[in-house]
């Protein structure tokens, strides 16, 4: 079930600014509201009917009091929609649909937790990151992306002023580790203390065959692996059965709403 | 200051009556309850449910949407709880929010349509019964009943006799004469007809060279579909005296007058949900508004009122 019920709202932004290949940007919405990492909402504002559809954006960070909210996302631009969004000024409205489906579970258990995130990936791990934090809990970060340029500024890490906590990852060495998140996270399995329990749970999000690595590296050795998915969407609240992926369901095998069954899913649950 | 009068936005579709004209439309609403969160759906005219078939069906692979220009290709499958799980979870939860709810039914084969028909039949607030004979993306999903006025006649005439519901037909877009195809389902005993379903469209990737629906061929809403809509449903309304129920792009108050000027005793809002979940109540506020404006007291002293030149 969805975590939280989900609410139509006016914004307007606070502010909306790149940074590298990213855009930052914090908009005022009449409420706080509350969400689960991993959450996202469906975002729309420029004029007119072309592009038609809101564009689903993780949530970021929330923040405000009852009647005076704020809400923050980062996104990459990728295409029309986003080109219009990286448009937009302070002071412009924005619809927002939010907070939608179902995000990341941690309960409070005593665990150590791997956070892996691949290109615009992050923005849907960094929340559970700040939630980690406020949890003291222990967590590492994995960072992917193309090449050093693409990765998201040091500052917007949760925690990641921690030694060792933070791992960057590039396809072409210009930064941290050279090679892909989950060839990290392979070496990272190998150093794990192997005389302790085990007691590593992933959360993941990122291009399709990233996910798929890293649940092909894990789940044989039973850690536990939560996966953001993305997919097209037109309305993100679950009446459109457009973005469905399909899930394990016992023997069978049946399409689940990316939107309203996910976007975060078991991995083991996943046809890859 | 004297209060402005407000107007009477009741309106009718043969023996089923609506507190206003606006309808959500079949595919684009799920089933009713997922709005409830947004507002109280027994403020609509009617709910129509997504479309409901005898088993629960699975639907077409991913790669179901493509957004188009001002509008959206999609090719769904008619993913469904089937007709049981409606009757027994969803109608009751319906009932409980106090909505007039109508019911969307397709089959792979005619004695399929009948058992949906009879079963929902059995709920005592279920206002009508919408016969899909038009989804684009299914085989069997009543295209091929729908696409010619021979084929709806036969499939109308035997949901009609298996239900004694209000029945209305949904129609095609994707036909030569809209109107032979609208009398073809009064003729057979339709309480009304609505219309359009989707258009059949495609998109494809030039640089991988594939089609972007995993079915191919999709069926196109949206702004995109407005004027053809608004033609047909003027043409459906000169063609039969049933109801004709207007349906294709209307995303604001102004679109849906549009469709009630031309001859629509009610009409249908789809794609616009996907946009703005407050879309259908949004357009109910419009008219209502626009009544004000106008000095309007009545829909039916504008329904059907369009000038033309002569």
């Amino acid at each position: 079930m969805p975590q939280g019920s989900p609410r139509f709202v006016h914004g307007k932004i606070l502010h909306n600014a790149g940074s590298g290949i990213f855009y930052r940007m914090e908009v005022a919405i009449p409420d706080r509201i509350d969400f689960v990492p991993g959450q996202f909402a469906m975002v729309s504002g420029w004029p007119g009917n072309d592009p038609l559809l809101p564009r689903p954006l993780a949530i970021f960070r929330s923040g405000g009091t009852r009647g005076k909210g704020t809400v923050e996302f980062v996104y990459k631009v990728v295409g029309r929609g986003t080109a219009l969004l990286s448009g937009l000024h302070a002071g412009d409205p924005l619809a927002l649909t939010l907070p939608l489906g179902h995000g990341f579970e941690f309960p409070g258990e005593d665990r150590s937790w791997w956070l892996a995130g691949g290109g615009v990936g992050f923005s849907s791990v960094f929340p559970a990151a700040a939630a980690l934090e406020g949890q003291r809990a222990d967590f590492e970060i994995f960072l992917g992306a193309r090449t050093r340029d693409q990765l998201p500024p040091g500052e917007w890490i949760p925690g990641g002023a921690v030694p060792g906590r933070v791992h960057l990852c590039t396809d072409d060495g210009t930064a941290g580790f050279f090679g892909t998140v989950a060839a990290a996270l392979g070496e990272r399995i190998d150093r794990r203390n192997s005389a302790g329990p085990n007691r590593v749970g992933i959360l993941a999000c990122g291009p399709r065959e990233m996910l798929k690595a890293i649940a092909e590296l894990a789940l044989p050795l039973d850690i536990r692996v939560q996966v953001s998915l993305e997919s097209s969407m037109a309305c993100g609240f679950g009446v459109c059965w457009g973005c469905v992926t399909a899930i394990r369901d016992g023997e069978k095998s049946g399409y689940r709403r990316v939107c309203r069954e996910g976007p975060v899913f078991d991995a083991r649950e996943v046809v890859w | 200051m004297t209060q402005p009068v407000m107007p009477d936005l009741a309106a009718r579709v043969g023996s089923v009556l609506l507190k206003n004209p606006v309808m959500s439309a079949s595919g684009t609403f799920g089933y009713g309850l997922e709005f409830t969160p947004f507002y109280d759906i027994s403020r609509l005219g009617a709910v129509i449910v997504k479309g409901l078939s005898l088993l629960p069906t699975p639907g077409n692979a991913p790669g179901r949407i493509v957004e188009t220009p001002a509008g959206m290709l999609n090719a769904i499958g008619l993913q469904n709880i089937g007709v049981e799980r409606f009757v027994n979870e969803v109608a009751p939860r319906l009932d409980d929010a106090g909505a007039v709810y109508v019911a969307n039914i397709y089959g792979r084969t005619i004695e399929e349509y009948e058992a949906v028909a009879r079963r929902l039949s059995e709920i005592p607030a279920l206002a009508a019964i919408e016969l899909n004979a038009s989804c684009p993306n299914v085989k069997e999903g009543g295209i091929a009943f729908g696409s010619s006025p021979e084929g709806l006649s036969g499939l109308t005439r035997r949901v009609r006799d298996a239900t004694g519901k209000p029945l209305w037909v949904k129609l095609s877009p994707n036909v030569s004469d809209i109107g032979a195809i609208a009398r073809a389902a009064e003729e057979a005993g339709a309480d009304a007809v609505t219309l359009i379903n989707t258009i059949v469209g495609m998109a494809v990737d030039p640089r991988t060279r594939r089609p972007k629906l995993s079915n191919v061929t999709g069926g196109l809403s949206g702004p995109a579909v407005k004027p053809v809509a608004l033609r047909m449903v003027w043409e459906a309304c000169k063609a039969v005296k049933i109801p004709v129920v207007g349906i294709g792009g209307i995303q604001s108050a102004s679109d849906a007058l549009e469709f009630l000027l031309v001859g629509a005793a009610a009409v249908q809002v789809g794609t616009a949900n996907f946009r703005n979940p407050n879309a259908c109540v949004e357009i109910v506020d419009g008219i209502r508004d626009f009544f004000v404006r106008e000095k309007i007291f009545r829909l039916d002293d504008y329904r059907g009122k369009l000038l033309l030149r002569g």
